[in-house]
């Protein structure tokens, strides 16, 4: 999440289209490349990144190409509607089909994929494991 | 680099609804410029075209293009660009940059490596690819289609900069010769590990507001205190000046 920002609430935005940048492996050899749409939070940003580190144990370098920036709110549980926007709830990055999410480098192919099916599993959304040279 | 060869036609169709009937029919839309000629929209084959990126090293081929109906036989052009679906993959478009032969040209060649760094087998370091693509200018039949470079002798630290890399003959590797392309890194230690993860879980913390009307609202405070200041001592100068009108008033009215 952001360390500071000009306003704490926001809209919820559209999910609609593909993403038209962060689309290719950009810093690594290997990426992990997401299919569908979704809000990922914190969380589970979080979770994908320990099992990468985990499973490569210190070997290679991991990129995290994706950042929580946007807010969502909720309203607390029996709540009557109004009132004004609920409270913070968590943050979130807003993914698009054919944003690449973790890349990997320094390490072989099979090691490479083995950790970004291992993030996969951390995610709620279909991926597909992407190489610098070879699409798909 | 050897130039292969191609088939072209002319393209009518540029909407997007006719590029789209062309993909349909397992033709790509593309087009051809370069310094002597007019742009002319082509289509080519998708098999042909997948066939020649597929056997090539890298997507800088260089191709003798022979377009249908065209005056002269065949016309030497680089692969500029092959635009591809983001997930699928698929080629949707292709430049292609005319050259002449006795012209040099300026091309993005893909940075390859042999060989195991010293620093990556013995040291556990992490051979990191800083620039994947050099820019390089030579005459179109010396256009090398991927440089190799040898990473052997490479320790933990050490890198090896534009200015190290020897060019094949007739090739000028362009760009500032202190930039590093290839460098092999210290592995992460556990304490970086350790305040990597720290790092994560601190960043669960509170948002920072921005505001920008933060320093007028600290000076607001200190204006008030100012104010503060001031009232008191004007409140005490006025009161019996305003005490004073009243009693008259009050006496006008008695009147």
């Amino acid at each position: 999440m952001p360390a500071r920002v000009k306003y704490r609430k926001m809209h919820r935005g559209s999910r609609s289209g593909m993403a038209s940048r962060g689309m290719s492996v950009a810093f690594g050899e290997y990426g992990l490349q997401s299919l569908e749409r979704c809000w990922l939070d914190t969380k589970q940003i979080e979770a994908a990144r320990v099992a990468v580190t985990r499973f490569m144990k210190r070997r290679g370098k991991v990129w995290i190409r994706i950042f929580p920036d946007k807010s969502f709110t909720k309203k607390p549980l029996e709540t009557r509607m109004g009132k004004g926007k609920g409270p913070l709830e968590s943050w979130v990055a807003v993914i698009r089909p054919a944003n690449v999410l973790i890349e990997v480098d320094g390490v072989t192919e099979a090691v490479a994929r083995e950790s970004l099916r291992l993030a996969a599993t951390k995610l709620p959304i279909k991926t597909k494991f992407i190489s610098r040279h070879k699409l798909g | 680099m050897k130039s292969v060869s191609l088939n072209a036609f002319p393209r009518v169709q540029a909407r997007r609804s006719g590029v789209k009937k062309l993909r349909n029919n397992g033709r790509i839309p593309a087009v051809i410029y370069g310094r002597q000629q007019e742009p002319q929209n082509l289509e080519i084959d998708a098999k042909d075209m997948e066939n020649l990126v597929h056997h090539s090293v890298s997507e800088n081929v260089l191709v003798d293009l022979a377009v249908q109906d065209d005056k002269r036989p065949k016309r030497l052009a680089l692969v500029q660009q092959v635009q591809h679906h983001a997930l699928s993959g698929e080629m949707l478009h292709v430049d292609f940059h005319e050259v002449a032969e006795n012209e040099k040209v300026k091309i993005m060649v893909p940075v390859e490596t042999t060989g195991e760094a010293t620093g990556v087998k013995n040291g556990g370091g992490v051979l990191e690819h800083v620039l994947f693509k050099v820019q390089v200018r030579a005459l179109p039949k010396d256009l090398p289609e991927v440089l190799t470079l040898d990473v052997t002798h490479l320790e933990i630290g050490q890198a090896i900069h534009i200015g190290d890399i020897k060019p094949p003959a007739g090739v000028e590797i362009l760009g500032d010769k202190h930039i590093s392309v290839i460098a092999v890194a210290a592995p992460i230690s556990e304490a970086q590990e350790a305040a990597e993860a720290a790092a994560a879980e601190g960043a669960t913390a509170e948002v920072e507001m921005i505001k920008e009307k933060k320093e007028e609202g600290a000076e607001a405070p200190a204006a008030g205190a100012k104010g503060a200041e001031k009232t008191p001592a004007a409140k005490a100068g006025e009161k019996p000046a305003a005490a004073e009108k009243g009693a008259e008033k009050k006496a006008e009215k008695k009147k």
